[in-house]
């Protein structure tokens, strides 16, 4: 610079401000707050990151395979005693226990296959055993010998636990809960050649084939209040069918279904719920020609069957019900374990999964309503005899033919998770079709939790469409009216009042919706329909009105006020609208809107609906949106709308064709954001929708949010259960739902604003 | 026009208004303002304005910051009504008719009378679709005619070469010289009468400056110009009538070549030779 800095004039001042502690300091201020704000950034993408990491954390056994690995192998225990007919593990997979078909029950150590406990089960003299059956469900441990006089004998095998010294000790014993005495099935002495029970608190039902005859045995136990005197009471009926063919006999845990099996794979389904005068229901054909039925067992929860054939296949029948709501067997899927007959089928005692054994030790682990195949390994290279998979579904015994017992255990937490169970149509137990279905818990252990996650994304759409078809026009219109209308002084007061509405607690609002609107919807559905209708009407009908009103009067109001005027005339329309209702009701519709929809539309109405949560959803995204739409409006450069009004354009036409274009990538990102808070919004939903897992578009109909059904059932869910890493799963798509959308909607904001961005 | 004069801080007036053309077409009068005052609130800004702009000449407002030229330019097409708080008294004749009457429709006062403003402000939309907008706002959407007009216009603005081939980019794409002449064909792609141009070189380069100048040159064929500016040279090398104002106040209006050379009042004399503003 030639030119001569004034500043050089004034010495001192420059030496003071080029002072070296100065400089450093300065220096330093400026270095502090850069790294201050790179530390704040990357601390907050940090955070994300990890909070995303923890959740795939938490998410990502649920699909991890299934392992097995084997323990130890020994000699089968006390081989001399007979062939197992049963063998089984208690449920801390210490004590195992085989049931010979020479009536002996033999308990032993899992670990080592050591002796604990041999006993004989009380057979009357002269008699000899002929049958064999496990009463369902397996857990309880009744089994039952039929024998070769026309008794049978039902024993328990259960497990004492006693600590001492700090040591657990498990202690086996049979015990006869319907006495020790023998049970007469039947009269004439035939030799019970094929039997089956059902043990249980209260009665006890046994069907039992002899050359001639099925026999059905219902003893009922009835206790006499006063002494505690328990007596048997027998009811006895013999089924009418042909007897040849019958191989194996199930009656499921109800006592109401019997299923009666032939090896070339037929079976003859009974009702069996009036024990007098069994029903029969069905005959079918379960396997393939040509093939033969080789096991046969209950699915957990004794409402399905597994048939394992001898071409390796396993195939679940369930009961469902036909038009004319019949129940009837009827194959809902197979899985294929290999091409050699089934051994053994292993029903998980707790989950609706089993592992299927085949004639050369393969043994394939599946669940039935995921359809997944968790696992697949040799477990012995010989004929195996029998298998017993441990209560907790992670102790399996094979015995072998070669008389050694080979002992697994099964890594399987999650078996009932997979994409197709999460995001596809499930055919669960006893429903009439695939579905879509979320209901984690039930009444009983029997019922397998659902856990499709398809309906609580579309019930988060669901609420998020609704609540934006009512917030977007609002707040957009609104914004625009501000932002491009409104006198300052009036916008000074009108924005921040509108921005306040978001500071309002969603609890609040959710407790309203909830509470008081949800019952005064239902109470006024025709005025609600009316008020939409009037509104907008009315509004447009007064400001025509008042625009042709002459000066004198408009002149009183102080220019810009205008639209405050409207405050009373909605009131007005509000009132109006709920005073007309009831009479227009009756007269329209002959009662209310509500049994008018039903009646006519079959439409049904839940009180806590989509309507109610729109509205009140909509009341909390409102200020976002406008707050944000109204800012980009009213930012767009004076020079354009200057500029469209100098060509003569009038301010509406500014307005639809500079300034909304303008202002375009602001009001985009108002609506993303408005939808962001939509999806994730937690209390509204919560305490205004029912959470009701619906898949219904109906605006009368409830549903429940990701959001809502973490905050529900988080609370009760079992830390590292499936249903707890299936909540965290429905986190972590919400998580990924807010940040694709995110994502989306700053792609299209960046492209908007480099078209329309000004100067 | 003249040759283009290197700027320096003292003006010799001669060598430019040597060359100034003095019009063959009788003078006759398109606006006339009329004893106009103008109040923002309280402060006025224009005091009692007297004066007639000629058709197809250009007149320029010259003057110090402040001055309200500019506000007396914005009164032509009535763009100070968008200011709140405004108040005119007197009135401007375009064409016999006063403006400021009731009858008249402002969106069609403000086609017939267009304006560019210093700041090149093209709409965030194609090129087309800029010089189409004073159209279609007047609801043509005739495609030919839409082509023609924007043809038409951009080579009036002599910009039709340089953007022919890219008529559907983003007008935010052209530089800063590009966007003022692409302004000007948005506002003569309507047919205005008037063409008011407030300080339109005042943000451009020479060069662009230099061509938005023989642009005036070639328009004023067909329009009436009135331009402000603070670049004295300006208004002499591309005006027919200077008018000088001072607070708010016409001091003195006449032929470019008498209120350089000859000026009648003082101030406008100190004004033109650089004594202040």
């Amino acid at each position: 610079m030639s030119e001569i800095n004034p500043l050089n004039k004034l010495p001192s001042v420059m030496e003071k401000s080029t002072n070296n502690y100065y400089q450093r300091w300065r220096s330093f201020k400026d270095s502090l707050a850069r790294y201050g704000v790179i530390a704040g950034g990357l601390s907050v993408i940090v955070a994300l990151v990890l909070i995303f990491f923890y959740l795939l954390y938490v998410v990502i056994p649920l699909f991890k395979p299934a392992s097995a690995e084997a323990v130890n192998h020994y000699a089968l225990p006390e081989s001399a005693l007979g062939k197992t007919v049963l063998l089984d593990v208690e449920e801390q997979n210490e004590v195992a226990v085989r049931f010979t078909n020479s009536g002996q029950a033999i308990f032993f150590e899992v670990a080592t296959g050591k002796l604990i406990l041999n006993e004989a089960i009380k057979i009357p003299a002269g008699a000899s055993i002929v049958s064999f059956a496990q009463s369902s469900p397996i857990s309880e441990g009744a089994v039952i010998y039929g024998l070769s006089n026309g008794q049978a004998v039902v024993v328990k095998h259960q497990y004492k636990i006693t600590y001492s010294d700090n040591k657990r000790l498990i202690t086996p014993s049979l015990k006869y809960s319907l006495g020790e005495a023998a049970i007469v099935v039947d009269n004439q002495g035939a030799a019970l050649e094929n039997i089956a029970v059902k043990v249980g608190d209260k009665s006890t039902t046994i069907i039992a084939k002899t050359t001639d005859k099925v026999h059905l045995l219902h003893i009922e136990k009835q206790q006499n209040l006063l002494t505690d005197e328990v007596t048997l009471e027998r009811s006895e009926t013999v089924l009418n069918i042909p007897l040849a063919t019958i191989t194996d006999i199930r009656i499921d845990k109800e006592e109401r279904n019997l299923y009666l099996f032939s090896d070339d794979g037929h079976l003859s389904f009974f009702d069996i719920s009036d024990k007098t005068a069994p029903v029969l229901r069905q005959n079918i054909n379960v396997v393939t020609a040509g093939a033969k039925a080789t096991v046969t067992t209950f699915l957990n929860g004794d409402s399905s069957l597994l048939i394992g054939d001898s071409t390796g296949l396993v195939s679940q029948w369930s009961m469902v019900r036909d038009e004319l709501k019949r129940p009837a067997m009827q194959k809902i899927r197979s899985f294929k374990v290999s091409e050699k007959a089934i051994a053994a089928i292993n029903p998980e005692p707790r989950r609706k999964g089993f592992a299927a054994i085949d004639v050369d030790g393969m043994m394939g682990v599946y669940h039935t309503t995921s359809e997944r195949e968790v696992l697949r390994e040799q477990v012995t290279n010989t004929l195996p005899v029998a298998a017993a998979l441990s209560p907790r579904s992670n102790t399996l015994l094979v015995e072998t033919s070669d008389k050694n017992i080979y002992f697994w255990m099964l890594d399987n937490k999650h078996p009932e998770v997979s994409v197709k169970s999460l995001w596809q149509e499930v055919w669960y137990e006893g429903y009439p079709k695939p579905d879509y279905i979320w209901q984690s818990s039930a009444s009983n252990s029997d019922f397998e939790p659902k856990y499709s996650l398809t309906p609580l994304v579309f019930g988060t759409l669901k609420a998020a469409f609704y609540a934006m078809l009512i917030a977007v026009p609002l707040s957009l219109m609104g914004a625009i009216y501000s932002a491009y209308f409104m006198t300052p002084l009036m916008r000074q007061y009108v924005k921040p009042t509108v921005e306040l509405m978001g500071a309002l607690p969603t609890v609040i609002l959710g407790f309203l919706a909830g509470l008081w609107l949800a019952p005064t919807l239902e109470e006024n559905l025709s005025g609600f329909f009316l008020l939409f209708t009037f509104l907008p009407i009315g509004v447009l009908g007064f400001a025509f009105v008042w625009h042709n009103l002459p000066k004198s009067v408009l002149e009183k109001v102080p220019e810009g006020w205008e639209a405050a005027i409207l405050i009373p005339v909605i009131l007005l329309i509000g009132w109006f609208a709920f005073a007309i209702s009831v009479p227009l009701e009756t007269m329209l519709f002959h009662g209310t809107l509500r049994d008018w929809f039903k009646n006519e539309w079959g439409i049904g109405y839940d009180q806590r609906n989509a309507l109610v949560v729109g509205m009140a959803m909509g009341f909390a995204v409102i200020p976002t949106i406008f707050s944000i739409a109204e800012d980009a409006i009213f930012s767009v450069p004076k020079h354009l709308t200057v500029g469209s009004l100098a060509l003569g354009a009038t301010t509406w036409q500014t307005m639809t064709r500079v300034v909304l274009l303008t202002a375009s990538p602001g009001i985009f990102s108002a609506v993303m954001i408005g939808l962001g808070r939509a999806v994730g919004e937690t209390m509204i939903v919560l305490m205004a929708t029912g959470n009701t897992p619906v898949m219904d578009m109906s605006v009368f109909q409830g549903l429940r949010t990701l959001a809502a059904n973490i905050a529900v059932e988080m609370p009760e869910s079992q830390v590292d259960s499936t249903h707890y890493r299936v909540l965290f799963l429905a986190a972590l798509v919400l998580f990924l739902f807010t940040f694709v959308f995110n994502t989306l909607a700053e792609i299209i904001r960046q492209r908007l604003r480099e078209k329309y961005s000004s100067l | 026009m003249t040759e283009q004069k290197p700027r320096s801080h003292t003006i010799d007036m001669s060598s430019i208004l040597g060359e100034q053309r003095q019009s063959q077409t009788p003078n006759e009068t398109c606006i006339k303002v009329e004893n106009l005052n103008l109040f923002y609130g309280k402060k006025q800004a224009l005091h009692g304005v007297n004066m007639e702009m000629y058709r197809k000449k250009v007149t320029a407002y010259i003057g110090p910051s402040g001055c309200g030229k500019s506000t007396l330019l914005r009164c032509i097409n009535r763009m100070n009504d968008l200011v709140d708080h405004v108040t005119i008294e007197g009135q401007i004749l375009l064409d016999n008719e006063n403006i400021y009457d009731k009858s008249v429709k402002v969106a069609e006062l403000r086609r017939r009378v267009g304006m560019v403003f210093q700041k090149p402000n093209p709409f965030p939309k194609t090129i087309f679709e800029n010089v189409t907008y004073g159209l279609r706002i007047q609801g043509i959407n005739d495609k030919r005619l839409l082509e023609e007009t924007v043809e038409k216009s951009l080579r009036g603005a002599a910009l039709w070469d340089e953007v022919k081939d890219r008529l559907q980019d983003n007008a935010l794409g052209l530089s800063g010289g590009q966007q003022q002449r692409l302004v000007i064909a948005r506002a003569i792609a309507i047919e205005p009468e008037v063409l008011l141009l407030d300080e339109p070189a005042s943000a451009l380069d020479p060069i662009s400056t230099l061509k938005i100048e023989e642009l005036i040159n070639e328009l004023k064929e067909k329009y009436t110009i009135v331009i402000v500016t603070h670049n004295m040279q300006q208004a002499a090398r591309v005006s027919d009538y200077t008018a000088f104002m001072y607070m708010g106040e016409l001091i003195e209006i006449g032929t470019t070549s008498e209120l350089f050379t000859n000026p009648t009042k003082k101030q406008t004399e100190d004004y033109i030779t650089g004594r202040y503003g």
